[in-house]
């Protein structure tokens, strides 16, 4: 982080480039503790999901070990009810846990974004169509449409994945499209549509460096959301398929051998650390980068 | 500061917490001290839908119906391999078909009427007549009085299996006169259910005090029983969950707990209770699918093998704890016919290994399905089934697991479409011939997809067990199926849980039986 103070203090003649910089720079609101907190979390587990196979102390499928001992200095985290190392399965846990919820949230920004802009800009029928398409979407609430899409499937995470996928786009799809509808009225937008440029150059060029902002910040709440919304999938049976290590699917093992507290202690932790993470970058974000929203998420977190 | 109102409000609640407080503890000390009031209280997890005894066939129903009437034959104790005169003694003809059973004098209901063939006869009537869930324990029999003390069970085809299903508490005595003028009638018009619910009309050791259908069951001693009186004047039967039970009997709240599973009860090592672990009457198997449309693999005879011998049978026994067993074959070791452990599949990786090169099986994945949200005694099928595949992955089988609720589940099960499947099965009365639905053709046959005639040997094996007549016969008929089966059938029986019964030092003695559980009258 002093990286990003030090130039601040040598004073640049020319002010254009500087605000040119600055923007480039880490922006101010993440320099609070909350955030760096926050990053500093994200970055760990990120790496230890990326490192698990070679810093795992064992194969977090193996059943070599005695059942269900308690944490000791052989197995810091104890072992499961079929003798596996509670710890090898929290670190490859997290490949399915934290890596799969971050690409689900990319995806369903993709697909809402291109929905919502397509909504906004067009309108008339397109709008139509898209949005009341979110509204029924939104009628349900999302555990349980996840579960009705994830038990129709049949559990595995792929279908868990579709199954959120369809559940999430929607919000991005709303913001965007309130997002379009404004900037497309703007002069800027008007002008260049003047000038000859195709709806899509229009969407693209101007409109989507003004928007992308506030939807990248409703992403990174969202983070936290989709990992619960996994890992409750996983608790209840419907995603990750045994004898994968997923944090929810390891909870609800736990909750079967109830007084042998760490089979479900730990996952519950990491669960909780990660989520609680990317809340604490998700507000940071939105309060630098984008206040208007504020109050458009607000209770999303958490 | 505060208003007046508040501050009435807040010395009533005090108040109110003090008196809960006094009175949830003098009701914990007068259960625990036995001495004056003798009663005892135990913990079950409930499956309870009505304490009408020919309507029940759940087991906390079991446990009921069992405390508050008799029935015509019994066992005694754990013993289900020889019934027993209860209400009555019996007599077999030749070819099993005809069963004359004469009642014996003395025995009297709570009321103090005389139990009678008419009661005998109405009540064995009104469980057919009622079409509830025990009706078809005496589907195809024709019940008839045929003298002042005697009455006959007529079937068209011979059924040894008879004098194992009648003990069974659902096939109870009912007073006749009692229940028919609360309703009562031996067809689906009866309406007797709702006063036996408050009452009961039986001639057990108990009598019903109080029914509530979701949390408790409290029985008081029947002064006109004819038999042993029970050790204690009052039974209460409450509805609590394994975890809660655990802290119960720890506490000393409660002094016997019927549903704790192995590792509750490894946790208990250093308290002061007393644990009996025995096998219970469940069996968990696997099948493998022999309809080669479902499943080319499974159906290929080399690859049963290599399952057979690759699976680490000691292994999942451990899993399951102390009390569990591998069965011999698919009949539990507590019934007729069952065989032991040894002479069943044995794990052997280097066999399992040959048996899978001449399969040809080339490490395609096979799907194994079971219900992920049943658990048996206690033990999730979900880590059998985990366990299961890691051994066979050691062997070199591929298993890909697919759980699924057993909502979902069951329909693929029972139309046979599983390629490998993990199921459980409790017997309907400790019989063997409940078994001989694991046979070619038969009801869980072609759910394995083991169509009659796929397997002549043991269709025949399967035939002469049903004709046997003496039990010696049956034992060896039985136990020659049973090794067929596991040659060459698709059947691999995994495991017998345990049944744990937990009790506080107090207690001397409880008396548990595969069919109804536990004998409430047998506490000492």
């Amino acid at each position: 982080m002093s990286q990003t103070t030090a130039p601040a203090s040598q004073a640049q003649p020319d002010v254009l480039a500087v605000a040119a910089r600055r923007r480039l720079r880490f922006p101010a609101a993440l320099r609070n503790p909350l955030a760096v907190t926050g990053t500093a979390i994200i970055v760990v587990w990120l790496v230890l999901a990326l490192l698990a196979p070679m810093i795992s102390p064992a194969d977090p499928l193996a059943q070599n070990f005695d059942r269900l001992q308690p944490p000791s200095a052989a197995h810091w985290f104890g072992t499961d009810q079929l003798g596996r190392d509670v710890l090898a399965r929290v670190l490859d846990g997290a490949r399915v846990s934290i890596i799969l919820p971050l690409l689900l949230v990319v995806s369903s920004l993709l697909v809402g974004t291109i929905a919502g802009s397509i909504a906004g800009y067009f309108g008339k029928v397109a709008d139509e169509v898209i949005m009341r398409i979110a509204d029924l979407v939104f009628a349900f609430p999302t555990i349980i449409l996840a579960m009705v899409i994830a038990a129709s499937l049949g559990p595995s995470l792929t279908n868990a994945v579709i199954a959120m996928l369809i559940v999430s786009w929607p919000a991005y799809a709303r913001v965007t499209r309130s997002l379009v509808v404004v900037a497309s009225r703007s002069e800027y937008v008007v002008a260049g549509r003047l000038l000859g440029n195709s709806p899509f150059t229009s969407l693209g060029k101007d409109i989507l460096p003004n928007i992308i902002a506030p939807v990248v910040v409703l992403a990174t709440l969202d983070v936290g959301t989709a990992i619960l919304l996994l890992a409750g999938l996983s608790f209840l049976g419907l995603g990750a398929v045994p004898p994968t290590p997923d944090w929810g699917a390891m909870v609800s093992d736990g909750v079967q051998n109830f007084s042998s507290w760490w089979i479900s202690v730990f996952p519950g932790l990491a669960i909780l650390t990660v989520v609680l993470a990317f809340n604490f970058l998700g507000d940071a974000l939105r309060d630098g980068l984008d206040p208007r929203t504020a109050d458009a998420v607000k209770g999303r977190a958490l | 500061m505060l208003s007046p109102l508040r501050r009435i409000a807040g010395i009533v609640g005090i108040a109110v917490v003090a008196t809960l407080g006094i009175t949830a503890c003098s009701a914990g000390s007068s259960d625990s001290s036995s001495s004056g009031g003798k009663s005892v209280v135990v913990d079950s997890s409930f499956d309870l839908k009505t304490a009408d005894p020919n309507r029940e066939y759940e087991t906390t129903g079991s446990i009921v119906a069992k405390a508050l009437y008799e029935t015509l034959l019994t066992f005694k104790g754990d013993d289900v391999t020889k019934p027993i005169d209860g209400l009555a003694s019996y007599e077999m003809n030749a070819d099993n078909t005809v069963m004359t059973l004469t009642m014996a004098d003395g025995h009297v209901f709570s009321d103090g009427t005389l139990v009678t063939v008419d009661d005998a006869v109405f009540s064995l009537q009104r469980v057919q007549g009622i079409k509830g869930n025990p009706s078809f324990l005496l589907e195809g029999i024709t019940v008839a009085k045929t003298s002042d003390t005697t009455l006959t069970l007529t079937s068209a085809t011979p059924n040894p299996a008879l004098p194992y299903i009648l003990p069974n508490p659902a096939l109870s005595v009912v007073n006749k006169k009692v229940v028919e003028e609360n309703g009562g009638t031996a067809t689906d018009a009866d309406g007797a259910e709702a006063y036996l619910n408050g009452a009961s009309a039986g001639s057990g050791p108990y009598m019903l005090e109080s029914f509530d259908v979701a949390s408790q069951v409290v029985f008081t001693k029947n002064p006109k029983y004819t038999g042993d009186a029970p050790a204690y004047d009052r039974v209460v039967l409450r509805n609590v969950q394994g975890p809660t039970q655990k802290l119960n009997i720890q506490a000393g709240e409660s002094q016997v707990a019927l549903d704790l599973n192995p590792d509750q009860v490894a946790e208990l090592g250093g308290s002061d209770v007393t644990v009996l672990s025995s096998p219970s009457r469940y069996m968990i198997f696997l099948l493998l699918n022999q309809d080669p449309s479902v499943s080319a693999i499974t159906s290929n005879p080399d690859f049963l093998k290599a399952v057979k011998a690759g699976i680490d049978y000691n292994k999942i026994v451990d899993l399951a704890g102390d009390g569990s067993v591998q069965p011999g074959g698919f009949i539990p070791s507590l019934f007729v016919g069952a065989i032991d452990a040894s002479d069943g599949n044995q794990h052997d990786v280097a066999a399992a290994k040959a048996s899978l090169a001449a399969s040809g099986y080339s490490g395609e994945d096979v799907t194994l399905n079971f219900p992920n949200d049943i658990t048996v005694q206690g033990l999730s099928l979900q880590s059998v089934a985990e366990s299961v595949q890691a051994q066979l992955k050691e062997v070199g089988i591929n298993i890909v697991l697919a759980p699924a609720p057993v909502a979902t589940e069951l329909d693929a099960y029972r139309n046979g479409k599983e390629t490998v499947g993990l199921w459980y099965w409790g017997p309907d009365f400790p019989d063997p011939s409940n078994y001989l639905a694991f046979t070619p053709g038969e009801l869980v046959g072609l759910r394995a997809g083991w169509a009659a005639g796929a397997d002549q040997t043991v269709t025949d094996l399967a035939a002469a067990a049903k004709a046997a007549v003496s039990t010696d016969e049956r034992q060896s008929a039985y136990a020659a199926l049973q090794k067929a089966q596991n040659a060459s059938g698709p059947f691999v029986p995994l495991l017998q849980p345990a049944q744990n019964v937990v009790t506080s030092k107090s207690i001397t003695a409880v008396s548990l039986n595969p069919v109804w559980t536990i004998d409430l009258a047998g506490i000492k």
